[in-house]
């Protein structure tokens, strides 16, 4: 992901530091709660900064708990299925990260308008990166089985990580894989039994393993998200 | 037979909870949950508020244990992460209003059964190259979780010195410990 401008290595290190020191206020420790989900750089500088700090929780006397305490979280486990992610659709940092996604829609969608030749799209997406709402793809889509994902860019991915590609409609229960994608690259998605397309469904991609999600669902932090507008 | 008392193996555990085996998160409390709420319990200075803070956190290694990465830290440092961070937001939610008095906090010594691994004595080594009042703000800041205005407080200093110290301290730590 890209740095802020302005934004130098070291003082990238220091707010990593003062994030797992504890010292950041409350408004700046959300901020970097947030931005850890897509900044990669900065979250490689507070694992760094957890490790090195981390043989000083030895200086906390330990307390041994009270015996109903085990008791107490075995209970709560009941309510809650095993080791499931967070979902990307429940994080806030998500829906933030879309504010600056309208103008720029409204945008292309001018652009489109004047310059696409008929049969225009009928659905675009702009996908924004959640941090800073920069944008990074365009998807295209006439129907379900006709949709197109346009790079706007480079986005460097790790070596053992690959973007995928999925969808949600606002009544469905999950979101779809649409399958991986090459950064950088092009891609259509293969014919598939989606439902229609419809306004304001999701599409985004998430860093994943090699191979992609092992549950179909998505696991790794959001890269880009964005919601289809419908053109005339 | 005198065979080394092998290392407890974090990960396995909380691989074992993804796949939703209690046991294992039974075996990481056994293991770990009197040192996770003696971190609990000088974060929050409470009894009740550690232990709910501890419950909470292993609440949550339960639930996110299938999002740890190996490849970003060790599975036992995430342990530690996830509870100390419960207790820091627990804290900036509640109490940084609260003045502090210096009595409480010289009734709460620093345990001297510090276990003597590697990165424990690098971060050792390292913190006594600073000057005894800045070691002291990243002790108070990790350990006890003051915030700058605390720690100034504590410290009888100014806050824009600890602010400077802090970040300076940072620095120094990180040059030293690599």
């Amino acid at each position: 992901m890209k740095t802020p401008q302005g934004e130098r290595a070291d003082d990238l290190d220091a707010l990593a530091g003062e994030y797992v020191l504890g010292t950041l206020s409350a408004e700046q420790h959300e901020a970097v709660r947030h931005r850890l989900e897509v900044d990669v750089q900065l979250r490689t500088a507070v694992d760094a900064w957890e490790q090195r700090l981390l043989a000083l929780n030895a200086l906390a006397e330990p307390v041994v708990p009270s015996a109903r305490l085990w008791k107490r979280i075995n209970r709560s486990l009941d309510g809650q299925r095993p080791a499931q992610p967070v979902r990307w659709w429940q994080r806030l940092a998500v829906w933030q990260g879309m504010a600056g996604a309208g103008a720029l829609a409204s945008l292309l969608l001018a652009f489109s308008l004047l310059t696409t030749q008929p049969p225009p799209p009928s659905y675009l997406v702009v996908l924004v990166a959640p941090a800073d709402s920069a944008a990074g793809w365009v998807v295209q889509a006439s129907d379900a089985r006709n949709i197109q994902l346009i790079p706007l860019g480079q986005f460097p991915v790790p070596s053992d990580k690959v973007l995928q590609f999925w969808t949600k409609g606002e009544q469905w229960q999950a979101p779809v894989s649409l399958g991986l994608v090459k950064p950088g690259e092009q891609y259509r998605v293969p014919s598939d039994d989606l439902p229609p397309l419809e306004p304001n469904q999701l599409f985004e991609l998430t860093l994943e393993r090699a191979g992609g999600s092992p549950t179909g669902r998505p696991t790794g932090p959001v890269q880009f998200i964005g919601r289809a507008v419908k053109v005339l | 037979m005198n065979s080394p008392l092998p290392l407890f193996d974090f990960q396995g555990c909380l691989e074992a909870c993804a796949q939703g085996d209690r046991r294992a998160l039974h075996a990481l409390y056994e293991e770990e949950g009197a040192r996770l709420l003696g971190v609990a319990r000088r974060i929050a200075r409470d009894d009740a508020t550690a232990e709910d803070i501890l419950h909470d956190a292993f609440v949550r290694i339960w639930t996110r244990a299938a999002s740890f990465d190996p490849a970003r830290g060790s599975a036992r440092g995430w342990i530690y992460s996830v509870t100390r961070h419960l207790a820091l937001n627990f804290i900036r939610d509640t109490r940084r209003e609260v003045v502090l008095d210096e009595a409480a906090f010289s009734s709460m010594p620093f345990a001297s059964d510090i276990d003597l691994q590697a990165d424990s004595a690098k971060i050792h080594r390292c913190l006594e190259q600073l000057e005894p009042a800045r070691k002291q703000c990243i002790l108070h800041a990790y350990v006890d979780g003051c915030s700058h205005a605390e720690i100034a407080g504590l410290l009888n200093t100014p806050l824009g010195t600890i602010k400077a110290w802090i970040k300076r301290s940072l620095k120094a730590l990180r040059e030293c410990m690599g």
